[in-house]
């Protein structure tokens, strides 16, 4: 039993982290229709931020996810008003592939400006655990979840309780008829991506408190994100946040009776059969 | 062309010219430089530039003529055209690569068939193994290290009183973790040592709690990782928050290089890794490099330095650019200067198979913001020291 | 469809004199070789991809099986790849039907993710079974130095008829789905799948049989890369960015659901990365993946129905008809 509630509990720590990681990706889908196989170059953008904010300011990586989320906010912005607003009534095909592009563009821009160096942050959370009992919870671990929960909390006020989140919802529901209500949706389409933008970059800043930064780490986190919001329901927001819960917890607890090598594999099995059966995500509709 | 043939040959008789003198001697460099594994590569490629520029500087023959054509293959599938390439158009007469063993793989098929020989530092036993002419191994293979992680650390920590029954080996599923920790498992069976955890994992595992779960329920008297850098940082993390002090050798890769001691600090402290080769034989070159690229000179830079000064001396004693006479004098050379001298059989020869003859495994541990050769004894600079975290 | 099958031929055909007339042994000859690879693996997606727009991003799932089905055949069991390719083929269409059977209703996006889903298990899968792959160290074919028999040979060259058969096989089975009934029944249920159902249309039965077809020349293409680079990996042969995301990125460059598509694709593709990488690999790492990154982008933005769409710029200009490709 105590195996089980550990691997359970490892699972949720990391898997609030997954949440945080992913839910940008399906703040775009949701509101812009776009599926952004380039979303993880913005962790990977984050965990830069981070990086050289506690290099050269000795900020803490869970403030310098903050410096990263207003950052990470900038570059979707102008990328989405720059490029992504030209193909937004094209294909699937040609929306997917530009940010296919994306994902060259900026994992290379990156290896050009940053090196091909690893950077890694020291704390002292990063050593220390916490024991309950026979359990121990990783202090990183947990103060990545927190500021996973409050970036959620934030998250949800913002689109649940102001005019900009209401804007946001309308325009995924129902573009046209939220123009009819004089809301600009090409702005909104900028904000939304921005948003998803700095909500994953905020989440490399968390990551960069137990991972090294390098050019290529996005391609680390690119599957488990589509997975994260397939489980959770691609589009919804909280779903994505649950759904980050969920496939830490399988990936951890899986790990008790099959080889860890295969974690994944479960984890992939799950994603297609939760495709096949309900492509609104397990947590359905509820979530959104 | 008889008529250049003796020219030549006259020219030669006379001493007065060395063979096509004047023309540049290309030798490609095959190596990630973009990529997951680019550092790595872009640290393999300074060490060649450095150990060219100080053959240059050093000697008056051919190294003053050479030239390295640099290019990227940041994976397996792209070596072959990059091989191709490099052969064809830019004429290399020999080629150095790629760090990463399937890399090395790919492109060795090609210089195989095209008959331009390739010294690789790579560690896949394959390598020298599918009965290939025109590839060299300079380090031990990847089933010899794992063998030397696991007898080394018992040796040493038998020769402080500590007794080994049972150990755990954590490795990525990776061409170099599976190879390595398969060298590790047999030599724990011939030893009689039970494997109590054995482990691979997915390149990039984001959270190594279950690995350090089953260590802990394991209790193991050593752990064996065999990983790069990411994972190598969460397992020694992971094991710290959890209170555990079982010893860690680390598998070479992430263990050995500068960002290791960057991700951990004090934690680094008397790691023990198996290494291919280490940069305190060779001091003097150490402060090249590390006056050039501010860290210590990481084994890859040294074991590629060392692999273009070979196939330099070797085109130099082959006294031709014929690619095939090149592979002849690599083959029968014996390079002991330079770059080679930090080897840990101090010199580069190869046997038939085209595997090294003089290389064996060495053991490191990082003392402060260095790692100093601990084991074995004729190699040592320092005495090892067997202390579990505490 | 005989005219586009006549031009299929001629291009086949010129690329082997082509390959005749270039140094054997040269990176040209290899360039050659892998643009026709290129153009095989963006038709054989085109099947699935063009005709029944089903983007699928999984099929380095069948390319993986191809290659090493005859890969393991020839090491266990010295088995020909002219024998182990078909059976690479055959194994690859059933389990594309079997990632069919819970994927087949999905559409656009969701398509695209389960079937990526599919290609990284098929990748783990291989990496797991190490008895029979090899695991991550991956598999090394067999040394025959020429042989016809085996399928093998020293020098690029050599493969260049073999790459270009494969090209004229695939695309002729595209050019002829494309105009007969399958491939009506497959833009048909494109355009609108209830609308095809009430037709009479048994959708599933032809995105099945799409689905099949495609798997099987995607694995015939694997077959022979084996073949050529002598070297396979799961990280490789399974790969989702240089397999997967490239066999559609090959037939989207050039005009998805065309027959031209995928050639003009495979052209741009291939000779803008090989001319990248020849003229700027050690000129600062990470420069030719970054431009290729921003030509994409580019393209995408300026022609989001391919290049081939460039030929209407030319043709409308002077009047002639030629909407239809």
């Amino acid at each position: 039993m105590t195996p089980l509630v550990q691997a359970i509990l490892d699972g949720l720590l990391v898997g609030g982290v997954y949440g945080v990681v992913a839910v940008g990706l399906s703040l775009v889908f949701g509101v812009l229709g776009i599926v952004n196989f380039a979303q993880a170059e913005f962790l990977m953008l984050g965990m830069y931020v981070a990086w050289f904010a506690w290099s050269f300011l000795g900020l803490d990586p869970m403030l310098g996810a903050v410096l990263a989320l207003a950052a990470g906010f900038m570059l979707g912005y102008v990328i989405q008003r720059l490029l992504v607003q030209r193909v937004m009534s094209s294909d699937h095909v040609a929306q997917i592939f530009l940010t296919v592009g994306l994902l060259a563009v900026m994992e290379n821009g990156a290896l050009m400006i940053f090196g091909p160096d690893f950077r890694s942050v020291q704390t002292d959370a990063q050593m220390i655990s916490y024991r309950l009992g026979p359990f121990f919870i990783s202090a990183v671990y947990l103060k990545a979840f927190v500021a996973a929960v409050a970036i959620s909390v934030a998250l949800w006020a913002l689109l649940n309780r102001t005019w900009l989140g209401r804007a946001i919802r309308a325009t995924a529901q129902d573009a046209p008829a939220a123009q009819l209500f004089g809301i600009n949706t090409r702005w909104i389409y900028g904000i939304a991506f921005g948003l998803g933008a700095a909500l994953t970059a905020f989440g490399g800043g968390i990551v960069l408190s137990f991972a090294p930064a390098y050019p290529t780490i996005g391609a680390n986190y690119v599957v488990l994100m589509f997975t994260v919001v397939v489980l959770g329901g691609l589009g919804s927001v909280m779903g994505a946040l649950l759904g980050g819960l969920l496939v830490g917890i399988v990936q951890s607890a899986s790990t008790l009776v099959l080889p860890i090598q295969l974690q994944n594999l479960a984890l992939f099995v799950i994603f297609i059969a939760v495709l096949a059966l309900r492509p609104e995500g397990l947590l359905g509709k509820a979530a959104k | 062309m008889t008529t250049k043939a003796i020219l030549l040959g006259s020219a030669l008789a006379l001493g007065a010219l060395p063979a096509m003198a004047q023309d540049t001697i290309k030798i490609g460099a095959i190596f990630p430089l973009s990529g997951p594994n680019a550092q790595f590569g872009n640290s393999s490629v300074n060490g060649m530039r450095l150990a060219l520029e100080r053959m240059q500087e050093e000697t008056d023959g051919i190294a003053d003529r050479v030239e390295l054509v640099v290019t990227d293959v940041p994976a397996p599938g792209d070596a072959p055209a990059a091989t191709q390439r490099l052969i064809n158009n830019d004429g290399v007469v020999g080629l150095i690569g790629s760090f990463s063993s399937s890399i090395t793989l790919a492109a060795s098929e090609i210089t195989e068939r095209a008959q331009v020989p390739m010294i690789s530092h790579s560690f896949a036993d394959q390598i020298t193994e599918r009965g290939y002419e025109y590839i060299f191994q300079i380090s031990s293979k990847g089933s010899a290290i794992g063998a030397a992680q696991l007898n080394h650390a018992v040796e040493i920590a038998e020769a402080e009183g500590v007794d080994v029954s049972s150990i755990a080996i954590l490795y990525e599923d990776t061409s170099y973790g599976t190879a390595q920790a398969a060298g590790i498992r047999d030599a724990a069976a011939e030893a009689g040592i039970e494997v109590a955890v054995d482990q691979g994992y997915p390149l990039g595992i984001s959270d190594v709690s279950p690995l350090i779960n089953s260590v802990r329920r394991a209790e193991p008297d050593i752990v064996f990782p065999v990983s790069y850098l990411n994972d190598s940082l969460l397992i020694v993390r992971t094991m710290r928050q959890q209170g555990l002090s079982t010893p860690v050798v680390g598998g070479a890769a992430g263990y050995i290089i500068p960002a290791f001691k960057d991700g951990l600090g004090e934690f680094t402290e008397n790691v023990f890794s198996v290494a291919p080769a280490n940069y305190d034989y060779v001091p003097e070159i150490n402060a090249d490099y590390e006056e050039a690229h501010g860290t210590f000179m990481p084994h890859e830079a040294l074991m590629y330095g060392a692999a273009l000064q070979h196939m330099i001396t070797a085109i130099e004693e082959a006294d031709s650019t014929d690619p095939v006479e090149i592979r002849d004098a690599i083959s029968a050379l014996e390079y002991c200067d330079g770059f080679a001298s930090g080897l840990p059989g101090e010199c580069i020869a190869f046997d038939e198979t085209g595997a090294t003859t003089t290389g064996f495994p060495i053991f490191v541990q990082w003392r402060g913001d260095d790692i100093v050769t601990v084991y074995p004894p004729e190699s040592a600079r320092e005495e090892p020291i067997w202390a579990t975290a505490d | 469809m005989k005219r586009s099958l006549l031009i299929l031929a001629v291009i086949a055909i010129a690329a082997i004199l082509l390959g005749l007339a270039l140094d054997p042994r040269s990176y040209g000859v290899r360039v050659l070789c892998l643009i026709l690879m290129a153009a095989a693996l963006g038709q054989a997606w085109n099947i699935v991809g063009g005709l029944a727009n089903q983007i699928s991003l999984g099929h380095a799932a069948f390319f993986g099986i191809g290659a090493y089905t005859s890969t393991v055949l020839q090491v266990q069991f010295e088995l020909t790849p002219w024998i182990g390719m078909p059976i690479g083929a055959v194994l690859a269409a059933v389990a594309a039907g079997a990632i069919a059977l819970p994927t087949m209703r999905l559409k656009g996006p969701y398509f695209a993710l389960a079937t990526l889903a599919f290609g990284e298990i098929c990748r783990i899968g291989a990496q797991a079974m190490s008895g029979v792959t090899g695991g991550p160290q991956g598999l090394s074919v067999p040394f025959y130095g020429d042989s016809l028999a085996m399928m093998q040979f020293r020098q690029p060259g050599a493969y260049v008829p073999l790459f270009a058969a494969l090209f004229f096989l695939v695309s002729a089975v595209f050019a002829v789905m494309s105009h007969g009934r399958l491939g009506y029944m497959l833009r048909a249920v494109r355009e609108n799948e209830e609308a095809a159902e009430v037709t009479g249309i048994d959708t599933v039965r032809i995105k099945l049989t799409g689905a099949i077809i495609s798997a099987a020349c995607t694995a015939l293409v694997g077959g022979l890369f084996a073949q050529f680079t002598f070297f396979i990996d799961p990280d490789t042969v399974f790969s989702t960015t240089e397999i997967s995301i490239r066999a559609a990125l090959i037939a989207i460059v050039g005009g998805v659901g065309l027959l031209w598509g995928p050639i003009v694709g495979a052209l741009f593709v291939v000779l803008v990365e090989e001319f990248l990488n020849s003229t700027l690999s050690d000129a600062l790492p990470g420069i030719s993946p970054f431009l290729f990154g921003v030509a994409l982008v580019v393209i995408v933005i300026a022609r989001p129905e391919g290049l081939v769409s460039f030929r209407h710029l030319v043709t409308d200009r002077f009047g002639k008809k030629g909407k239809e490709a």
